[in-house]
């Protein structure tokens, strides 16, 4: 027996249904701990860039510190590199990773001044494996809150952080970017980036 | 005879025009229905085409080291320290609130109920109890901005973006995203309610958006001609990131991201 008008409407409307309700239906599994480690070592990053009662030295070794319970050096280094990463010699990866890492500092001490003093409020997070951790935050600043995500890699207890987000933009996503670029502009002599990254430039 | 060779040469192009307007839209849904969709680069992190990086190099250089740094940025920081901050973000606020209805409108395009839902919600609370926009109640409770425009209600559906172009004054952008956006300035619906695109309001409400995302970029602006070795890649690279985020978000996918890889061995330093 052929359909009648309502099964078929109700059909259509269960289609439609499916259709607006089935992408909610994908979240992920929450990672409490990681949340746990971004709501710590972030706070403190933050609260460090707001004590003004820090010299600019004592900042500068301060931020050295957090930035290495923070985040994952070695994974990013290498991964900023991208598909260059495995032309580097020994001697040419010790130089690019002491000029990435001043690199960092440079630009996270200038471009985090204007969280100092911010609150950072944990607000989800999406285990995208065991392992792999992406962490959402708000940071409440003078202009209003501002989301911030933080790529968690690593186990409870050896968690680091891999990237950070901010309006929609991925930090080391966006290194590896430009890096990739300069060394490719540069007819695939990483040389060029290095001596580049070694005069402050970049 | 000059007369007539001019005439004919008149009808010629009269005869020609929409077949060649015709024959460059071809072109045009072609570049984008041939670039694949958003996709992880073989490095990492969301890319886009750029088959005219050379054009669109010189315009980022034309567009940095002369019209946005002798008129645009100053003018924008001028707005910045003559305005005050309470004054701006209320003009900002009121600016955004005039994008909710063209949100709403795309959201439903996109199928997403509940963004149109908020977007109306946010419309009605912040025209009324927000006095015309001026103050964001509705953020205030947790009903949070979640703008919506056609490019992305285009790459909901699988238009690809097509290749990446950099404009002078408008900035980065991409054929499917510049086609979005000329389609939404032209359809809007606070623009249609007062008169159409062309009018003074919407003239004026466009300067100020304008004067407000430039002035709220600068010192991202600032920090990435600096910090980046290659300024042009960055932006271009931040841009097709956050557009596969607003594509990815309206079809309710996790965003892609690239792998970290293994964890190397050794002393980094």
């Amino acid at each position: 027996m052929p359909p009648s008008l309502t099964d078929r409407r109700r059909l259509g409307l269960g289609l439609v249904a499916a259709a607006v309700v089935a992408p909610g239906f994908a979240h992920a599994a929450r990672s409490p701990q990681a949340e746990a480690f971004i709501a710590t070592e972030g706070q403190k990053v933050l609260a460090m860039l707001g004590d003004r009662g820090l010299g600019e030295a004592a900042r500068q070794a301060r931020l050295t510190q957090s930035l290495d319970a923070l985040a994952d050096f070695q994974r990013i280094s290498s991964f900023v590199l991208g598909r260059h990463a495995r032309t580097l010699s020994p001697p040419q990866r010790q130089r690019f990773n002491a000029a990435f890492r001043s690199h960092v500092q440079r630009v996270f001490l200038r471009q985090l001044t204007a969280y100092r003093g911010s609150l950072l409020r944990v607000t989800g997070s999406t285990a995208r494996s065991p392992t792999d951790v992406v962490v959402n935050t708000t940071v409440r600043g003078s202009s209003g809150d501002e989301a911030v995500n933080w790529r968690v890699l690593g186990a409870a207890g050896g968690f680091k952080v891999a990237d950070v987000q901010a309006r929609g933009v991925w930090l080391a996503i966006t290194l590896q970017q430009d890096f990739v670029s300069t060394i490719d502009n540069a007819g695939g002599d990483v040389e060029a980036l290095i001596r580049r990254l070694e005069a402050g430039k970049g | 005879m000059t007369d007539e060779m001019t005439q004919g040469r008149r009808r010629k192009r009269r005869q020609q025009g929409p077949a060649r307007g015709r024959a460059m839209l071809r072109l045009l849904v072609l570049a984008v229905a041939a670039t694949p969709m958003m996709a992880v680069a073989a490095d990492g992190g969301p890319t886009v085409r750029d088959p005219f990086e050379p054009i669109n190099r010189a315009l980022f250089k034309l567009n940095n080291r002369g019209i946005d740094r002798f008129l645009v940025r100053p003018v924008a920081r001028v707005y910045r320290k003559v305005t005050p901050a309470p004054v701006r973000r209320g003009l900002s606020n009121a600016v955004n609130n005039l994008r909710e209805p063209g949100t709403a409108v795309n959201a439903i395009l996109q199928a997403r109920p509940a963004v149109a839902a908020k977007a109306t919600g946010r419309f009605l609370v912040n025209s009324t109890v927000g006095l015309g926009g001026l103050i964001d109640v509705a953020g205030h409770h947790s009903l949070e901005r979640e703008p919506a425009d056609f490019g992305q209600t285009l790459g909901r559906w699988g238009v690809g973006q097509g290749p990446y172009l950099y404009l002078p004054v408008v900035g980065p952008t991409t054929v499917r995203d510049g086609v979005g956006g000329l389609v939404g300035y032209a359809v809007d619906p606070v623009s249609q309610a007062t008169g159409g695109p062309n009018t003074d309001f919407a003239v004026g409400r466009s300067v100020v958006r304008g004067l407000e995302a430039r002035s709220e970029a600068d010192s991202l602006l600032t920090s990435v001609m600096t910090d980046s070795t290659d300024p042009y890649a960055t932006v271009r690279g931040a841009y097709a990131q956050n557009r596969a985020a607003a594509v990815a978000a309206a079809r309710g996918e996790v965003e892609a991201l690239p792998d970290f890889g293994d964890e190397p061995q050794g002393d980094p330093n």
